[in-house]
């Protein structure tokens, strides 16, 4: 009898813990309404106060804000500074830093909690927006830009390069031409050029200069390989991720005259003009390019190109300065690096495709006017004059600090990195790719051919059948009829 | 005779050589995470074994980067990632031992209605991807205000931790017999000694063999703290990607990381390899 009325104890305790696990582990998820991705915040009442007419640092006084930041030079530029900002507004300002491999998986999850989201603000990317806005994830800024009780008079919006900002308004229609229409999206906040980059000292040697048309490039890169069969002759991006496309690929592409899509959205990745690029550059990358091409990432090109293991590199202009640095370049690279805009198309044309580095609101936030007060703190004059001098926010996305003494003396030392930047920003430098909101899965889906005919594969077949699939993956987003 | 012991002695001696060999190769990823940790940023990229070690990249990651200038990551707060994982993993084990230790007593001794189908259930946390539950989760997390919190770690890691417990142990259970706790019970000892001092103590190589591959898999977590944590709890799955930043991937560093956070695995392993072998093998071939 003992025994079993013990047991029975023992019994109903185990019952009752088994029961109070299975309730604790799997209840909450299953009880768990959807995500809630139409974030409609309250786009007018914010927590620290009404606007009263007059700009004020202080009108949020006490308020407290909440930032997600990537792992990222500018990130450190910022936090360095954030007591200046809370000194000047009295408010309080908390931070998440990523890292950048999953940074975009943290944002993404983050603005799809809508109003329960955790940040205020986040750093992001000008492509994003074609993902977040339609999503009604960003809030739109126009409204708190154009407010003069909301916007210190001193901003001066219009000095953010033209190209930066337009590059930021999108009106959500997929098409080129509906990029500069509609709302600002983000801010500018840092941005790269994609350029050509390349060992001065192995140039000099060989009597070679930077190429000035696709085939010079290839040509140049085969030469580069033949000095020093050891180093890539050329070293740029190539794994399977949309971002293989958009530095040197897409930069050469657009400048030879080639688009992404019609003004229809049919793909033209398959037209001649697409595919003589594409052939070229295959060509350059597979008897130029790094043994490992198809793993190439960001990381990859910049570390082979500072540790001397490549003669040029076609990617961000920033990338190379960011290698060109004492502890980070190799004995030999360091002070070598030289910068040229990149090659011409035909016509003589350089379209250089940029990224631009930015601040976005979270359209879920309970504190946009507050949010709002940083966001232009942190893309004024002040704070980024003083990153791009004191700390490495290159490249600046104000024209003033482009014409700031400080600003050019330090990049003086980087040979020729003012003069290409003049050169990029007198041409057509803007984002070169179509905003649609499919961008990140039909863009990797883009470099998944490159790999393939790098593999082997015929270019004009395969780019036919990357058109097809993007034409159908267009039709059923309802994106094209 | 005589060959029978040269052949014997060739066979050991072949043999020993096969082990030294596997054990090289074993061992391999972790001889170069540690050269690699020694390693300068000038000699990072080269593939010798001989260059001029250094423990700069320790002494950066515990006291940070004095050095300024560009794309210089200052990584100081590493200590502190090191013990919120700490504190996340063994409070996730802990947890799960509280309540996993009975539920697997109670899946394997008792027979009750749908016993089958929630021990499946406990299991279908482990097969279920992460990937599928972490949105939502992730707004459950904010709304109760678990978001970037020690509890909301360790409460998450009981979908990691809590199936490998109950399975493992709930077979081990199984192979004691009930005799035991009846002869227990007739000379007088109540249930919860039965339980204490009996049943536990036969099932301790399978608890520390599951505790401890629990205690791995919570430590090498790396969506849920991403997901569901913020920088007050990051652990050091997540933060050692913060060494390659995009100015510059500094690998050394985070091998210098990774060898101090594979350390209290290495301990925990060494320190409990005796109940370990018999813990991992034991019941393998049961019926």
């Amino acid at each position: 009898m003992k025994f079993t009325s013990h047991f029975r104890g023992l019994k109903g305790l185990s019952l009752l813990l088994t029961l109070s696990m299975l309730l604790a582990a799997c209840g909450a998820p299953a009880s768990t309404p959807a995500a809630d991705s139409g974030a409609t915040g309250d786009t007018t009442a914010a927590a620290g106060g009404e606007s009263s007419g007059e700009f004020d640092w202080g009108m949020c006084q006490g308020e407290s804000l909440n930032l997600l930041l990537n792992q990222h030079p500018y990130q450190q530029a910022l936090v360095s500074e954030l007591p200046a900002f809370e000194e000047l507004t009295g408010m309080t300002v908390s931070y998440d830093v990523f890292p950048e491999q999953n940074y975009f998986d943290k944002v993404t999850i983050d603005l799809q909690a809508g109003n329960s989201g955790t940040y205020d603000a986040f750093m992001t990317g000008a492509y994003m927006i074609w993902q977040y806005a339609p999503a009604g994830w960003m809030e739109p800024l126009e409204g708190y830009i154009s407010d003069p009780a909301k916007t210190n008079p001193d901003y001066n919006f219009e000095d953010i390069l033209p190209d930066l900002r337009n590059s930021e308004m999108w009106n959500l229609e997929p098409g080129m031409q509906n990029l500069g229409q509609g709302s600002q999206y983000a801010l500018p906040w840092g941005w790269e050029a994609n350029a050509y980059m390349y060992r001065k000292d192995i140039f000099d040697a060989n009597s070679l200069t930077p190429p000035t048309s696709l085939d010079e490039l290839v040509e140049v890169s085969k030469q580069l390989k033949e000095i020093n069969p050891d180093m890539a002759g050329i070293v740029v991006r190539g794994s399977l991720n949309w971002a293989t496309i958009h530095p040197g690929f897409m930069t050469m592409y657009a400048s030879n005259g080639c688009v992404d899509y019609d003004e229809n959205m049919v793909p033209q990745m398959n037209s001649a003009c697409a595919v003589e690029v594409t052939e070229k550059w295959i060509d350059m990358v597979r008897s130029a390019g790094p043994e490992a091409w198809t793993t190439y990432t960001w990381y990859q090109a910049g570390s082979d190109f500072g540790a001397g293991k490549a003669a040029s590199m076609f990617d961000a202009d920033i990338l190379g300065y960011f290698q060109n640095q004492p502890d980070t370049a190799a004995a030999e690279v360091l002070g070598n690096v030289a910068w040229a805009p990149g090659p011409l198309g035909p016509d003589g044309e350089l379209k250089t495709n940029i990224w631009i580095w930015s601040l976005a609101m979270n359209a879920g936030s309970q504190k946009k006017d507050c949010t709002w007060l940083f966001m232009q703190w942190a893309t004024g004059e002040e704070f980024l004059t003083k990153g791009a001098v004191e700390y490495s926010m290159v490249n600046p996305v104000r024209q003033a600090i482009w014409e700031n003494e400080d600003f050019q003396a330090k990049m003086a030392e980087q040979t020729d990195y003012l003069e290409t930047f003049n050169t990029i920003s007198s041409n057509n430098m803007q984002i070169q790719f179509t905003p649609q909101p499919l961008f990140f899965e039909t863009t990797t889906e883009w470099a998944q051919a490159l790999q393939d005919i790098y593999a082997g594969q015929d270019a004009q077949e395969r780019l036919d059948k990357l058109v097809d699939s993007l034409t159908e993956q267009l039709q059923d987003a309802g994106i094209t009829q | 005779m005589e060959t029978n012991s040269i052949n014997k002695r060739l066979a050991g001696l072949l043999s020993d050589g096969f082990l030294a060999v596997y054990f090289l190769f074993a061992l391999f990823p972790i001889l170069w995470m540690v050269l690699v940790s020694l390693k300068s940023g000038e000699e990072l990229f080269t593939t010798q074994f001989i260059f001029h070690p250094t423990l700069e990249n320790y002494r950066a990651i515990f006291f940070g980067d004095t050095r300024v200038g560009a794309g210089v990551v200052a990584k100081q707060e590493f200590p502190q990632y090191f013990l919120n994982s700490l504190i996340a993993s063994t409070g996730a084990v802990i947890l799960s031992l509280l309540v996993g230790v009975p539920a697997a007593y109670a899946l394997a001794r008792f027979n009750f209605k749908g016993k089958e189908d929630l021990a499946f259930t406990f299991l279908s946390f482990r097969f279920a991807p992460e990937m599928v539950v972490i949105i939502p989760l992730s707004v459950i997390y904010r709304q109760l205000g678990l978001y970037d919190t020690y509890f909301g770690i360790i409460w998450v890691y009981q979908l990691v931790t809590l199936p490998l417990l109950i399975w493992v142990l709930r077979s081990y259970f199984e192979d004691i017999s009930p005799d035991i706790e009846q002869a227990a019970m007739i000379d007088g000892y109540p249930w919860w000694r039965i339980f204490w001092n009996i049943l536990l103590p036969l099932v301790r190589p399978g608890l520390a063999a599951a505790a401890l591959l629990a205690f791995v898999f919570a430590w090498n977590n790396f969506i849920f703290p991403l997901v569901l944590g913020g920088s007050h709890v990051q652990t050091v799955t997540v933060a050692s990607l913060g060494y390659i930043s995009s100015a510059q991937g500094f690998f050394n560093r985070m091998a210098a990381a990774s060898v101090i956070s594979s350390i209290p695995q290495i301990v925990l392993a060494l320190s409990i390899q005796r109940y370990l072998i018999r813990g991992l093998s034991f019941g393998a071939v049961k019926g």
